[in-house]
């Protein structure tokens, strides 16, 4: 892949997206991203931004670049997108199922064989039909934070710790916020939302 | 004879009544949209706007509230206040993603911020005079904010929506430290009383005005309405923050600086008129701290030039190994 060149400092670095894993055993989550000029870097500026409260055991960084994602209704128009060429190798495979209320973009579901990016999109469109996004990118392209216990205790523990930055480390007081939902006072989330 | 323009009709030419239709279709049923998505160029061209201008004012959020750090109190009040100028950081950063899901560049709109060409939320540009401040600024600055990001996070446009439902979360956070501080100090000392309602009587106003204009001086609210960016007039976000402020600053033994607030007979509270020249005032930058405000937010741009310098260096350097 070609690397821009940046005359000052003052002029952005490529924009990596982030994927945070809040427990093993879950899915790697499109949380957004940051902008970084070589993986250390992106990493954490990722863990800064993204990882400020517990729940969190893994972090990947995949360059802006080597990402192809893709929504139903742009295929429709841009069939070419399932022509987009890549390294032949493991795809990972991201979806988005639901409109509900999120903090996250797709679930990263799991990874294709696939003989570039075009392909791998093409294949993970028949695997899930039905879902409103899809995201592919090749392994190779992925930088992690290190799996042993060392780093994620290093990385991840610290904010443990910070109690005072949770809602339930403060007592409440006007319980009347309650009373006036129920009288109709305080609108909370429009029903279509509910349950997300 | 003038035509109505696109911030008006929403529709900018070339664009159809098909393509409209489908889109406003999609919005009715409830589906966000995606930043690959077929969308008119003045919904993006709004969000733009809306989505910078929000992000700049969580980087300028930092200013007033930051001078405090090395005057607080306390080990535990500094740790708090720390964490909480750290989360608006994180929050600007939250915005310029999904600002740039649109195709907007961190360049251009760091630029846009600096130069005075973006506007942020005018309550930034209120001085903090007192410790209280920053207690008050949590309680009714960060109330308010809320009541709007809360809606926010249900509107149309997936990339902002979900930003507004991570800020939610961490935001309630500033809500509540506020709120034990400003309670903890009303029940304190006739001095940390008297702190305390000053700090009232001077974020008052300025929280009830940074919820936006009264509808009917609303310009934009039209097409955002329509496109499910608004979800909420100002006003009905407003009534809400009151509804439910009112009570608890009484509760918390404080004077409202409101001669003509009362409730009314369904139980809302109805506030006095609010002064809007002092806030169009301040947007223009002729009151309050505007420049002072740019002026610290440049000067940190260009004091962390050598780190940018520093890791572009490195960066450099890793590439030229690799190439070799």
């Amino acid at each position: 892949m070609t690397q821009p060149q940046y005359p000052s400092s003052d002029t952005q670095w490529p924009r990596w997206e982030v994927f945070k894993q809040d427990a093993p055993n879950r899915p790697h989550q499109a949380v957004g991203s940051v902008h970084a000029g070589d993986p250390q870097h992106a990493l954490l500026t990722a863990r800064n931004v993204f990882v400020r409260r517990p729940a969190a055991v893994s972090l990947w960084c995949v360059r802006e670049d080597d990402i192809l994602t893709a929504t139903p209704e742009e295929l429709t128009t841009n069939f070419a997108l399932l022509d987009t060429p890549g390294e032949a190798g493991t795809y990972h495979v991201g979806v988005k199922r639901t409109n509900k209320r999120s903090m996250t973009f797709v679930d990263l579901s799991g990874t294709v064989q696939a003989s570039g990016s075009g392909d791998a999109l093409r294949q993970a469109q028949v695997m899930h039909p039905d879902v409103l996004a899809w995201m592919v990118f090749p392994e190779t392209a992925v930088v992690r934070t290190d799996e042993d216990p060392g780093t994620v205790e290093s990385w991840f523990a610290p904010a443990k710790d910070k109690t005072y930055k949770q809602q339930q480390h403060y007592g409440v007081i006007g319980r009347h916020v309650g009373e006036l939902k129920r009288a109709g006072l305080m609108p909370g989330r429009a029903a279509s939302e509910e349950g997300a | 004879m003038t035509h109505p323009t696109p911030a008006q009709t929403g529709i900018t030419p070339g664009e159809t009544a098909e393509q409209h239709a489908h889109f406003e279709a999609r919005i009715a049923r409830g589906e966000k949209i995606e930043a690959g998505d077929w969308m008119p160029a003045e919904y993006r061209r709004q969000l733009i706007r809306m989505i910078s201008q929000h992000a700049h004012s969580e980087v300028v959020g930092m200013l007033p509230e930051g001078e405090w750090i090395t005057r607080a109190p306390s080990l535990r009040r500094k740790t708090i206040l720390m964490a909480k100028v750290q989360d608006e950081a994180g929050h600007g950063q939250y915005l310029y993603h999904a600002a740039e899901t649109l195709g907007a560049t961190r360049e251009d709109m760091l630029q846009a911020l600096l130069s005075g060409k973006a506007k942020y939320s005018s309550i930034f540009n209120y001085p903090t005079h007192s410790w209280a401040d920053v207690g008050m600024i949590g309680w009714l600055v960060d109330g308010a904010a809320i009541k709007n990001q809360t809606m926010l996070a249900g509107c149309s446009y997936g990339p902002y929506s979900r930003a507004m439902v991570r800020i939610c979360s961490e935001e309630t956070f500033h809500h509540k430290q506020g709120k034990e501080m400003i309670v903890a100090y009303a029940q304190g000392t006739p001095q940390q009383r008297a702190m305390a309602q000053d700090a009232l009587n001077r974020w008052w106003w300025p929280a009830m005005m940074m919820l936006g204009p009264h509808d009917a001086d609303s310009p934009n609210s039209g097409v955002l309405t329509r496109w499910g960016i608004k979800l909420k007039s100002n006003d009905e976000v407003r009534q809400e923050f009151i509804n439910e402020h009112v009570p608890e600053l009484l509760e918390a033994g404080l004077t409202i600086p409101d001669p003509d607030l009362h409730q009314d007979e369904h139980g809302n509270w109805r506030h006095g008129p609010i002064h809007w020249d002092e806030f169009w005032a301040v947007i223009r930058g002729e009151q309050g701290l505007n420049k002072e405000r740019l002026g610290a937010r440049q000067a940190a741009h260009d004091d962390g030039a050598w780190v940018r310098d520093a890791l572009q260096a490195y960066t450099d350097r890793q590439r030229a190994v690799a190439a070799d």
